[in-house]
C-alpha cells in the first residue's frame, strides 16, 4: 500500500528521470542567462527556455521510441 | 481581468479537473460495486477533509504569504515539470507505443483485485476504505496543485480556476488521452511562460503569447508522434516507465 502510494507520489512529478534532469537543467541554464546577461538577455530567455524544452521533448521522445523498438525485437526473438 | 485571461486560466483547471475526477470516481466505484459502498464512501469522505485541510493551510498560505515573482518561479518550473510528464505519455499513446489509458479496463482490473482480496461479514473494510482513500488523495491532490498554481496569478484567476474545476467535476467529456494532451500542452506552456516572467522577462502581449507557447508544444508533439511513428510503425504495448 506505502510502496503504491510512494510510487505514484513520485510518479507526479518524475515518471521519467531523464525527462526531468532534462527539464530542470534547461531551467538552471534560463537562470544563469537570465542572472548573468543584461536587459536585452532577459528579455529573450522565455524563448531560450521554451526552445530547450522543445528540443528536450523530441530528444526524449526519440529515444523512447528506440527503447521501445529495442524490446519489441527482444520480445519477439 | 478580462474575460480572455479568466478563460486561459479556467480551461486548464477545469480540463485537468476533468481527468482526474474520472480516475478517481472509476476506483471508488470499482470498490463500492465489489465490495459494498460504506466503506469507500468513508475513504472519500475522509480524503476529501484531508485536502481541506491541506489546501485550506498550505495552499491558501502559498498564494498569500509568499512574493509573487518567486511563487511564479517554482509554480512554472513545477507545472513544466508535471505537463512534461503529461504531455510525454499522450505523445507515446498517441503513437501506439504505449497502451491508450482505458478506464473500463482499468475498472474491471480493479474489480478483479479486490474480488481477489475477498471480504469477511461484519468487519469495517479498511482495504476498501485504503484504496478510494489513495485514490481520492492522491487524485485530489492532482487536482489541488494544478487550480492553486493558475490561482497564483490573482485572486480573480484562483476563483475561474476553482468554478472551472467545479464544472469539471459535473461535466465530464472528451476522450481521455486528448484531454491529457490538450492539458500537459497548456501546464507545459504555463510553467514556461510563468518561470520566464518570474525571471524579469516581459512577454510580447502578455498572456497573449501564452497560446503562441501552446501551439508551438502542440506542433513539436505532432512532430514527436510522425517520428515514433517513424521509428515503431507497428506500435507497441508497453508501460510509459519502461520506455
Amino acid at each position: 500500500m506505502f510502496k503504491s502510494i510512494w510510487s505514484t507520489l513520485v510518479g507526479l512529478l518524475i515518471e521519467d528521470g531523464q525527462l526531468a534532469i532534462g527539464a530542470l537543467v534547461a531551467l538552471a541554464v534560463t537562470w544563469l542567462l537570465a542572472a548573468a546577461g543584461g536587459d536585452q538577455t532577459q528579455q529573450v530567455v522565455g524563448w531560450a527556455l521554451l526552445a530547450m524544452v522543445l528540443v528536450l521533448v523530441v530528444a526524449n521522445l526519440y529515444r523512447a521510441g528506440l527503447v521501445a523498438r529495442a524490446r519489441v525485437s527482444s520480445a519477439r526473438r | 481581468m478580462d474575460p480572455v485571461t479568466l478563460a486561459i486560466h479556467a480551461t486548464p483547471a477545469f480540463v485537468a479537473s476533468a481527468v482526474e475526477f474520472v480516475e478517481a470516481t472509476t476506483i471508488v466505484l470499482a470498490v463500492g460495486v465489489t465490495r459494498g459502498w460504506r466503506a469507500p464512501l468513508f475513504g472519500t469522505l475522509v480524503a476529501t477533509a484531508v485536502l481541506a485541510v491541506i489546501i485550506g493551510t498550505l495552499g491558501v498560505a502559498i498564494v498569500t504569504i509568499v512574493p509573487e515573482h518567486l511563487l511564479k518561479g517554482v509554480v512554472g518550473a513545477l507545472l513544466l515539470l508535471f505537463g512534461l510528464r503529461w504531455l510525454r505519455k499522450a505523445i507515446l499513446r498517441f503513437a501506439g507505443i504505449v497502451a491508450v489509458h482505458d478506464e473500463e479496463l482499468i475498472y474491471l482490473r480493479e474489480l478483479a483485485e479486490l474480488r481477489a482480496q475477498g471480504l469477511r461479514r461484519h468487519e469495517f473494510d479498511w482495504v476498501g476504505f485504503l484504496v478510494a482513500f489513495k485514490a481520492v488523495l492522491l487524485e485530489g491532490t492532482e487536482v489541488a496543485f494544478i487550480v492553486i498554481a493558475f490561482g497564483a496569478a490573482g485572486g480573480v484567476a484562483l476563483t475561474s480556476a476553482v468554478v472551472g474545476a467545479i464544472v469539471a467535476g459535473i461535466l465530464v467529456i472528451g476522450p481521455e488521452n486528448s484531454l491529457k494532451f490538450g492539458v500537459g500542452a497548456m501546464l507545459c506552456s504555463f510553467g514556461v511562460f510563468w518561470f520566464a516572467e518570474a525571471l524579469g522577462m516581459t512577454w510580447p502581449g502578455d498572456a497573449l503569447s501564452i497560446p503562441l507557447i501552446v501551439v508551438a508544444f502542440v506542433g513539436v508533439s505532432w512532430l514527436a508522434v510522425r517520428i515514433l511513428k517513424t521509428v515503431l510503425p507497428e506500435g507497441a504495448q508497453i508501460e510509459a516507465r519502461n520506455v
